[in-house]
């Protein structure tokens, strides 16, 4: 496979997106208005201190949660005109996700869980790219297998390849290391990065590590609700270096 | 979405199972009672079909009355005799039989009375066997004035044989007579335990009837005649108040009353088994609340991975659905086998049904898995729009988040609920409509399971402090854990809540049944010897045992009751008829007006109750219409306050005999000077079908009856109690569950594992107490007002039996302490690492 030519469209896109819980002087803002663009066939780490509205910022962009006001688009779709029914098909075909833990239905199998989003849709499996994933994830042996016979980073490969099946338009990683060892996290890390480089698949991390975002094509940087700074071509160091100034 | 629905099923096999068996029991209920009574049926349409399988036509008597008793036929009088010579003589008729039927009832050489468990009667014989149902398997048909066959399930029991002298009770004097054969009915050898005694029809005649007139013929008609053609020649014939009808009407007719009996039957049962659904549907609703909050992130995730609302709708109904399945389909296994036991118990009281298998119609299986499949889904209606409520994000996030229905809502909902509850049952009651009654009280019900977690917190507390110091530390985890998901405490205590309701209201229902009857005797019958039947089917006791009575010494005056039927403004009633004479003696009869005395002119007494309700004084004239006589204009000679043992209406003893054919006393009332009580017993050992009680020994036999019922009933609802029970059970076992990680944290720091089942153990009796405390107050609530609204004197007085209802709460107390046992062990089994590690 080749890297895909970039769209017209971004994979997805906020424009000065708020969301504030509670009212009045008890009012938090978790998003003090964002505006981002995630590009189509990058991968994109969004880092930032616990409580800088990262994982809100996820949430809202891919249709869990409503941002208070601004407006979000999946690709050329404004996700805030969905209703329950749209939302849940947007989850279902064009947007994967993959979490830090919590990511399977323990009474499947992880063949059952990697299909699971097709046969909500009710469509059938596409074998060669299912036979793709499970043979580049490394886990054919563990497909009869139930979650909790699997170690750590088994269970993350087999979500991986869940959000993957639809060969959706962009998919949220919300700390998928956050759980793992050494090994397992640099496995999952380069499999991420590998499906962008030679899938083109479009990935938007949340992450704290600077390790796991040294693997992004660029780095977003988020502080009390507002994007603080961005880096392209990302290595650890530089992302330690840019906290650091950022004071996080 | 059907593979994660079973897997999810297969996943929670164990806590599905306790709610599964719930559903069982109900369908059980409901199949075996259809098994059953559908059987019964079958079995008796068969008999009564076998009976007139010979019979082409028969000429009777038409029917006096427009209704009759339920499981009753309709009273009919005698015709001549000369009839069967007139018919006889119709063409096409090849052979008639005269028929008489009646009270004859055989004495075991022990000298005890046999009743077969299905009754006794007398018939006449019929040589013609090719009109007769019965057949003699040995010794001859009876000829003679002392002959008599005897049915070989009474011969076998008791051991008689041709040849051997037997006493049989009759309406006249007892009397001994030869058995000269034995019959049998069809293959069977009696009819469903009925025993039979068949005489000649001169003799049949002479102690059942007057001698010349039969109670029907049974015709035969020639082979190739045309049964409507001679039906039609034969009515002709007669003379007018006698018909002609098939055989097959008769049959009919019988079956017809017979299922009416069935039909009562089998609906007290199903209304036992409706309970135990209902509050087996509590069980349900309550697992599948824990369930879908347990799987909140689970079925978030689901969400998240792009199923709908509907999927996670359907996914949970459909789980609701295959649990409703599986349990009906074992619950209808199980009621056949229950309907084989309950035959084999019919056999062991002598019940013996010809022989015909269980009958298994579609409908009960129908109806068996609508019904359980339909209760478990409804019960999960409202758990699965709560985990359609769930958001995507629950999966992810700490907190769970709106998952509540809001309290305005569900008080305003309940509230509404338990007001229409309250309004049908007052209507219900108002109105005497059984079914409005019942959807009353399950509205009742409903609203206040409703409303009870609102009240769940303070009442745990209240009930959880005593707990809480003679248990130290664990009886106040306990108790804290009752009060921290005040809706699920409330709603599991919602099915022992009805249970004990039930209980209650029954408890108090007879309560004042007992006290009424007690006062009804006190308050009736002034004589000091009362001598009635044992109760064992028959219809009276012998006319000759009042002029024996009179004549021992000591016993001072004698009266003599009756009482039978008679149609009085196109409705059938019940009057009593008794001697004026010695009448202040025997009967306490207290007048409003007029004079007791009157009836000794032909006059009729009533209570005051129906003196009011139809606005008759003395001296006005009623219509009443008697089956022999027909109507008579009677006037009203006096007005009595209402009295139990007099009833309604109430005619002089030879006024009835003279309007009744086949008049049978049901007691005789004798005063004595002193305890005579022995000398009447002995005096009347002839008679073992009477009993001579003194008037302390009968109202205790009133009770003692009162009790029976109320113990059936009880054991009936016992099963709605074990299905609450298991409800607690389930949710402890769930809530154990769900706080693994907090009973590890609990025995990480120190707690010893007695200690982990003594906080289970006061969690489980604080609710089981919570649920009986609502239940007794609503039960006894209910109770008073079904003994108030029901205008009987058999219901004049109201009592609440208080020291019953502490030991119902003391029951439920040691219940919830049972039902924390199996939990309480799990509970201190999991493993102290095991149970942090669990994510």
């Amino acid at each position: 496979m080749t890297k895909q030519e970039p769209a017209a469209s971004p994979a997805a896109h906020a424009i000065d997106l708020h969301k504030t819980y509670g009212s009045g002087p008890a009012a938090v803002h978790a998003l003090a208005g964002i505006t981002v663009t995630f590009e189509r066939g990058h991968f994109t780490a969004v880092m930032g201190p616990s409580g800088s509205g990262k994982s809100t910022l996820m949430h809202c962009m891919a249709g869990l949660d409503r941002a208070t006001s601004g407006k979000t688009y999946v690709g050329e779709q404004d996700i805030n005109a969905l209703d329950d029914t749209g939302l849940t098909q947007l989850r279902r075909d064009r947007v994967g996700f993959v979490f830090q833990s919590f990511n399977l239905v323990p009474t499947l199998t992880a063949g059952e869980n990697i299909t699971l989003p097709v046969d909500l849709a009710g469509k059938s499996v596409d074998r060669e790219w299912f036979d793709y994933l499970v043979e580049h994830l490394g886990i054919r042996d563990r497909l009869s297998h139930r979650p909790t016979e699997l170690s750590g980073g088994q269970q993350q490969r087999v979500a991986c390849a869940r959000a993957l099946i639809n060969k959706p338009d962009l998919i949220f990683a919300d700390e998928p290391t956050g759980n793992l060892d050494s090994n397992a996290s640099t496995e999952m890390l380069g499999f991420l990065q590998r499906s962008t480089r030679e899938l083109g698949q479009s990935i938007v991390m949340v992450t704290h590590d600077p390790h796991g975002a040294a693997y992004a094509d660029r780095v977003v940087f988020l502080a009390d609700g507002t994007i603080v700074g961005e880096l392209k071509q990302p290595t650890a160091d530089k992302v330690l270096e840019r906290m650091r100034t950022l004071g996080t | 979405m059907w593979r994660i629905t079973l897997k999810g099923l297969l996943a929670h096999k164990l806590r599905l199972t306790l709610t599964a068996l719930a559903i069982v029991l109900g369908v059980t209920f409901i199949s075996g009672t259809f098994v059953l009574t559908d059987t019964l049926h079958n079995t008796f349409s068969n008999l009564i079909g076998n009976i007139y399988a010979k019979v082409d036509l028969q000429a009777r008597g038409v029917a006096q009355f427009n209704h009759t008793s339920i499981g009753d036929t309709a009273t009919r009088n005698p015709i001549p005799q000369s009839l069967m010579t007139t018919i006889r003589n119709v063409p096409g008729v090849e052979a008639v039989a005269g028929d008489v039927t009646g009270y004859a009832q055989f004495v075991s050489p022990e000298g005890k009375a046999i009743s077969g468990g299905g009754g006794s009667i007398g018939l006449s014989y019929d040589p013609n066997q090719s009109l007769s149902a019965l057949h003699l398997v040995s010794g001859t048909a009876p000829t003679g004035p002392d002959d008599v066959v005897m049915d070989a399930g009474t011969a076998k029991k008791y051991d008689f044989a041709v040849g051997q002298p037997v006493k049989i009770l009759l309406a006249g004097p007892t009397r001994t007579f030869t058995i000269t054969g034995i019959v049998k009915f069809g293959t069977a050898d009696n009819v469903a335990g009925t025993s039979i005694a068949a005489f000649a029809l001169p003799t049949a005649q002479q102690v059942f009837q007057e001698p010349g007139r039969l109670d029907a013929i049974n015709i035969l008609t020639r082979s190739g005649a045309d049964t409507a053609t001679v039906q039609r020649a034969i009515q002709a014939t007669v003379p007018t108040g006698v018909q002609v009808v098939t055989g097959k009407t008769v049959a009919d007719e019988q079956t017809d009353s017979i299922n009416q009996a069935l039909g009562i039957f089998s609906t007290a049962l199903l209304v036992f088994a409706f309970i135990s659904l209902f509050v087996g549907a509590f069980t349900i609703f309550n697992t599948f609340s824990i369930i879908v909050g347990q799987r909140t992130r689970e079925l978030a995730l689901l969400r998240i991975v792009g199923a709908s609302r509907r999927q996670v709708f359907r996914s949970v109904l459909g789980e609701a659905a295959l649990v409703g399945l599986v349990s009906s389909i074992i619950g209808l296994g199980v009621g056949v086998l229950a309907a084989f036991g309950l035959e084999g118990l019919l056999r062991a009281f002598g019940i013996t049904l010809p022989a015909s298998s269980l009958v298994f119609h579609a409908r009960t299986a129908v109806v068996g898995l609508a019904v359980g499949v339909g209760v478990t889904v409804v019960a999960a209606i409202s758990p699965a729009r709560r985990a359609v409520r769930i958001s995507p994000i629950d999966a992810i996030s700490q907190h769970q988040t709106g998952l509540e229905i809001s309290n305005r809502r569900r008080l305003t909902i309940g509230g509404v609920l338990g007001l229409i509850g309250v309004i049908l049952l007052a209507v219900g009651m108002a109105v005497s409509q059984l079914p409005l009654v019942g959807i009353g009280a399950v509205a009742v019900f409903l609203g206040v399971a409703m409303l009870a977690p609102t009240f769940a917190r303070p009442v745990a507390s209240f009930i959880g402090r005593p707990l809480a110091r003679w248990f130290g530390m664990p009886g106040r985890i306990g108790r804290e854990n009752s009060m921290r998901s005040p809706r699920r405490t409330a709603q599991t205590a919602s099915a022992l809540m009805i249970g004990l309701a039930l209980v209650s209201a029954i408890s108090v229902f007879g309560a004042s049944l007992t006290k009424s009857v007690t006062s009804a005797v006190d308050q009736a019958v002034s004589a000091d010897l009362i001598i009635s039947d044992f109760g064992d089917n028959a219809p009276g006791i012998s006319n000759s045992i009042e002029p024996l009575v009179s004549q021992i010494s000591g016993v001072e005056d004698t009266n003599v009751v009756y009482d039978g039927n008679v149609e009085i403004g196109d409705s059938l009633k019940d009057v009593t008829a008794i001697s004026p004479e010695h009448l202040s003696e025997t009967v306490l009869v207290r007048m409003d007006s007029g004079n007791a005395a009157s009836i000794s002119h032909g006059d009729l007494l009533i209570d005051a109750n129906t003196a009011d309700s139809k606005n008759l004084a003395v001296g006005d004239t009623l219509d009443v219409k008697f089956a022999k006589t027909g109507v008579v204009g009677m006037r009203v000679g006096g007005v009595y306050k209402p009295n139990a043992l007099l009833g309604s209406y109430v005619v002089s003893d030879k006024f009835f005999l003279a309007h009744f054919d086949q008049a049978l006393p049901v007691a005789v009332l004798a005063t004595t000077d002193g305890d005579r009580q022995q000398a009447v017993t002995d005096a009347l050992v002839a008679y073992p079908n009477v009993e001579v009680q003194t008037r302390d020994e009968f109202q205790k036999t009133q009770k003692d009856a009162v009790a029976k019922l109320l113990g059936l009933i009880y054991a009936l609802l016992a099963l709605a109690v074990i299905i609450a029970l298991i409800g607690i059970i389930n949710t402890l076992m769930l809530s154990v569950f769900e706080r693994t990680r907090e009973i590890g944290l609990l025995r990480a720091v120190g707690m010893t594992r007695r200690q982990i089942r003594g906080m289970v153990r006061a969690e489980s009796v604080i609710l089981a107490l919570f649920g009986a405390v609502v239940g007794i107050i609503i039960g006894t609530g209910l109770g008073l007002a079904l003994v108030s609204s029901i205008d009987a004197q058999e219901l004049s007085e109201i009592s609440v039996p208080i020291p019953q209802l502490i030991i119902f709460l003391v029951l439920a107390a040691l219940l919830g302490l049972f039902a924390a046992t199996f939990p309480a062990r799990r509970a201190a089994r999991l493993d102290v690492l095991d149970a942090i590690a669990t994510d």
